[in-house]
């Protein structure tokens, strides 16, 4: 790498090296049974130069020819995409504990005795199609820069993921556990799954209209994603936020705090700078319903006057190669502040109403107007403050600067969502729902 | 380059083993609004090791050469603790042993068109939105990927085959007072660069969409017999249906595989349903999965009811059904998955004038914007619509999202059109993204599909 990196600067401005190595060991149960055990070694590099003002890129997975990464990377410096920026000085990142060493000692019979133990306590508990799959993952992050930058990073994760699937369908019940070393699927998640899927096993057929509506995180990312399109620079320089000027007022409930806490490492996943090697710092987006923040990476900083937060992130709508991808604004670590209760008492103040274990559909829509139009996948129907059954063809729809207006109560457990953040349950009211008949 | 991949292979101590080892070419310009913000083109590679020892499947994935021992000795251990923890062997079905180049037919490759070309191009079609006031921003990208692949088995398979994708997709995003709307845009497809040339057009047509929009009215919430236009009538084959025709998906879900047996009526008499990725110059085309297999066409649904399913060589072995040819993988990063190739509802006798009377009241949609399914649910969006009263189309409304039930809207299609059409750009997640996942359809007509609303 810093044969690349100085290679680079003799016929550039400025250069950044990007490497990542990433172990991946999943084991799959589906029915109940062993299906698979896979492995993913991977590993590659990019490439950012500067130079007149012009930023060139190019990527690679074996750098066995330093002189072709370069060239292809220069070779993108005539296409003429402007730079207005500088690749950061960053002397010091926080410490931070996002490995323990114990993660490569799991081994592939761990990781199978796990998911027999879930599958039995849940075969038994719910009489479901049980699925459930125990991964580890290390990350091994390095950026170097022209201006003296040279920060890496190494994480380890070991997660469970399991549900109960209803008959007839696809659709589940599913919670997910994600740690940085080896430790047992809570009993408290599998209690969930289990409780939850017993009481909706029945179809039942509600009428439609505005009512309450109950976001687990498996279906945050209905919300969470038109929040991050609202919040984000990209969107605030394309004049696509509908709250780009609305800095320092009420936009949401005050029961709504939005945080991206990065150097929060009591969870796995927390990082110390992002992946242009800027360090990261926690941020309060929406305090109290107030708007107190937009998240800048490099680029839209510059484009927007404003000081880079922290959060370029080589991510894309879904997954992609982080080594083909540029640094996109990105909340790579959003969580809402927990309140104070638990998940039955949200169940408890829904007079009528739908809990959306998961949604179809959180992608479509017109999500920059924070417009949501999703399947109920599962949603469990509610009355009186108990669950009555599972709905079947429904959608809730509603836009998030009318509907996070009006929040109920925020569950006081934070869950990991399949988008990366944490999350707790967050009960709205007046969602408008639609049924059959 | 067969050399390379067949020394992997006799380090391998099983019962079968296959080596796909891949080239991946990238090139990609993207717009976001005047904005050029990225340009470049990029070659990357890498391996996927698949073994079978004792009954049990491992698949192991790696990029660097090096790495190969250390993937061989992980495979052969993935796949024996597979085989100690199974309840029973598993076995593929057997595969006719192949060796065989093909490189397909283009119209213009693309490596002849220059990047100055490609850019000014691409320029211009953003341009085009971009004259008008109320157009806010845009994101234009152009991507060609090229996948040279080379699958070795130890059965004696050796293939070589190249895809060439380009593709040409983006949204426009228009604005008035506090109101924001947006319109996809695409075209592309697997025949060469030819597919891109000559989208002005297409261009001015999705703009003259996305200003409309800004003055057609929500629709409302509830229960709708609707029209759908081909583009949306594709979508909804791949996402109500045409996921369920994988058989890696309902394997394991007891109930639902019962419900999904050959022979059993899913449908109405008018649907007859389809996936042939052998028509070649059609986004899906393709020669060989990468499993080494032959794709076939695979009549699914005939009058109503279920004929055939798509397959992996181990899903097969697992249903006793025959090898379809429908294993295939993103690029080199993943084990390949069962996947539709190219699926389309075949045309029927009605004309869209004809449709429309039959509908006589409810909605005309058009467009995808995004579709899912898990199960016996789905949902998917339009772009957008039109009200249809006594046989005749009304005023524009938009937020059109829709969802049905597997089991009750297949029987709920009570017409089909004469006017099949192809999709020219794909984009299937089913935890790996198929770029050239190709679906199509006529116009149908549905009864009975709920409208989310807004």
């Amino acid at each position: 790498m810093e044969e690349l990196l100085e290679m680079a600067n003799k016929v550039c401005d400025e250069a950044e090296v990007y490497s990542i190595e990433q172990n991946h060991r999943p084991v799959t149960f589906k029915n109940a049974k062993i299906h698979d055990v896979d492995s993913k070694f991977q590993s590659g590099i990019s490439l950012r130069v500067l130079k007149n003002g012009k930023i060139g890129f190019a990527y690679t997975r074996n750098l066995l020819e330093r002189e072709e990464l370069l060239r292809n990377a220069v070779d993108s410096l005539k296409g003429g995409v402007a730079a207005d920026y500088a690749f950061p000085f960053t002397r010091s990142i926080a410490e931070l504990d996002t490995y323990d060493s114990s993660v490569e000692k799991i081994s592939g019979a761990d990781l199978v005795e796990e998911c027999k133990r879930v599958c039995d306590i849940l075969k038994s508990r719910t009489g479901g199609e049980i699925s459930v799959s125990a991964f580890t993952y290390t990350e091994n992050i390095r950026i170097t820069n022209s201006s003296g930058t040279d920060v890496a990073g190494k994480t380890g994760m070991f997660g469970v993921y399991a549900g109960s699937v209803f008959p007839g369908s696809a659709t589940g019940i599913w919670r997910v556990s994600l740690r940085k070393g080896f430790e047992k699927m809570p009993d408290e998640l599998l209690d969930q799954i289990a409780d939850v899927y017993t009481r909706s096993l029945d179809v039942v057929e509600p009428k439609g209209g505005k009512m309450k509506v109950m976001f687990m995180p498996n279906s945050m990312l209905t919300l969470n994603w038109r929040i991050l399109s609202g919040t984000s620079s990209k969107s605030v320089y394309d004049k696509t936020s509908p709250v780009a000027d609305k800095m320092g007022q009420q936009v949401f409930s005050e029961k709504l705090t939005i945080v991206d806490d990065p150097l929060d490492d009591s969870r796995p996943g927390a990082r110390a700078f992002d992946d242009e090697g800027v360090a990261c710092s926690p941020l309060t987006l929406v305090d109290r319903g107030v708007l107190k923040s937009f998240y800048y990476d490099l680029h839209y900083a510059s484009k927007l006057g404003a000081k880079a937060t922290g959060h370029g992130y080589k991510s894309a709508q879904w997954g992609g190669d982080p080594i083909s991808l540029k640094p996109v604004p990105s909340l790579s670590h959003m969580s809402i502040r927990p309140g104070r209760e638990s998940y039955w008492d949200l169940v408890k103040l829904i007079d009528r109403g739908i809990i959306m274990e998961g949604a179809l559909g959180a992608h479509s829509g017109n999500i920059p107007n924070g417009d949501y139009s999703v399947g109920a996948n599962p949603g469990l129907y509610v009355e009186d403050g108990k669950i009555i059954g599972r709905v079947k063809g429904t959608m809730i729809a509603g836009n998030i600067y009318e509907t996070l207006n009006d929040v109920v109560a925020v569950g006081d457990t934070l869950y990991h969502a399949s988008f990366g953040g944490w999350v707790p349950a967050v009960l709205l009211d007046g969602v408008s729902v639609a049924t059959k008949g | 380059m067969f050399e390379k991949v067949e020394g992997i292979l006799r380090k391998v101590d099983a019962d079968y083993a296959d080596v796909r080892y891949e080239i991946k070419n990238d090139t990609i310009i993207t717009f976001n609004g005047k904005e050029l913000s990225r340009i470049g083109a990029n070659s990357t590679d890498g391996f996927v090791l698949r073994v079978l020892k004792g009954g049990g499947l491992s698949s192991v994935v790696f990029t660097r050469e090096a790495d190969a021992a250390k993937a061989v000795r992980a495979a052969v251990e993935n796949a024996q603790l597979l085989a100690t923890n199974a309840d029973k062997p598993l076995s593929l079905a057997d595969a006719e042993v192949v060796d065989d180049t093909f490189v397909p037919e283009l119209d213009e490759d693309p490596r002849g068109v220059s990047m100055q070309e490609k850019l000014d191009l691409v320029k211009r079609y953003n341009d085009i939105p971009l004259g008008y006031q109320k157009v806010v921003t845009t994101s234009l990208s152009y991507q060609e990927l090229i996948r040279e692949k080379y699958f070795v088995s130890t059965s004696g398979t050796r293939i070589h085959e190249d895809l060439v994708t380009t593709r040409l997709s983006g949204e426009i995003t228009t604005k008035e007072g506090n109101l924001l709307q947006n319109v996809r845009v695409r075209a592309g497809g697997a025949s060469g660069f030819r597919a891109i040339r000559d989208q002005e057009e297409n261009l001015e047509a999705r703009t003259a969409v996305a200003l409309d929009l800004l003055k057609a009215k929500p629709v409302q919430a509830g229960e709708y017999d609707m029209v759908l236009n081909q583009g949306l009538a594709g979508v909804f084959t791949h996402e109500a249906f045409g996921h369920f025709s994988e058989a890696d998906i309902i394997e394991t879900l007891p109930t639902m595989r019962e419900k999904m047996k050959i022979g059993n009526k899913l449908g109405s008499e008018v649907l007859n349903i389809v996936d042939d990725a052998t028509m070649p110059r059609q986004l899906g085309f393709y020669k060989y999965d990468d499993e080494g297999v032959r794709v076939r066409r695979t009549q699914l649904m005939k009058e109503g009811v279920l004929t055939g399913r798509l397959h992996s060589r181990r899903s097969a072995a697992e249903f006793g059904e025959p090898l379809t040819g429908h294993c295939v993988a993103e690029d080199y990063r993943y084990s390949p998955i069962v996947r539709m190739g190219t699926i389309f509802i075949e045309p029927g006798e009605k004309t869209f004038e004809e449709l429309i009377t039959m509908l006589s009241d409810g909605l005309y949609i058009l467009d995808a914007k995004g579709g899912q399914t898990s199960g016996e649910n789905f949902t998917f969006g339009a772009q957008y619509g039109y009200v249809v009263k006594n046989g005749q189309l009304g005023e524009m409304v938009r937020d059109i999202n829709i969802s049905g039930n597997l089991y009750k809207t297949l029987n709920d299609i009570v017409a089909v059109g004469n006017d099949l059409t192809l999709s020219r750009a794909g984009g299937c997640g089913k935890g790996q993204i198929n770029i050239r996942s190709c679906h199509g359809a006529p116009h149908i007509l549905a009864k009975n599909l709920v409208v989310g609303g807004a």
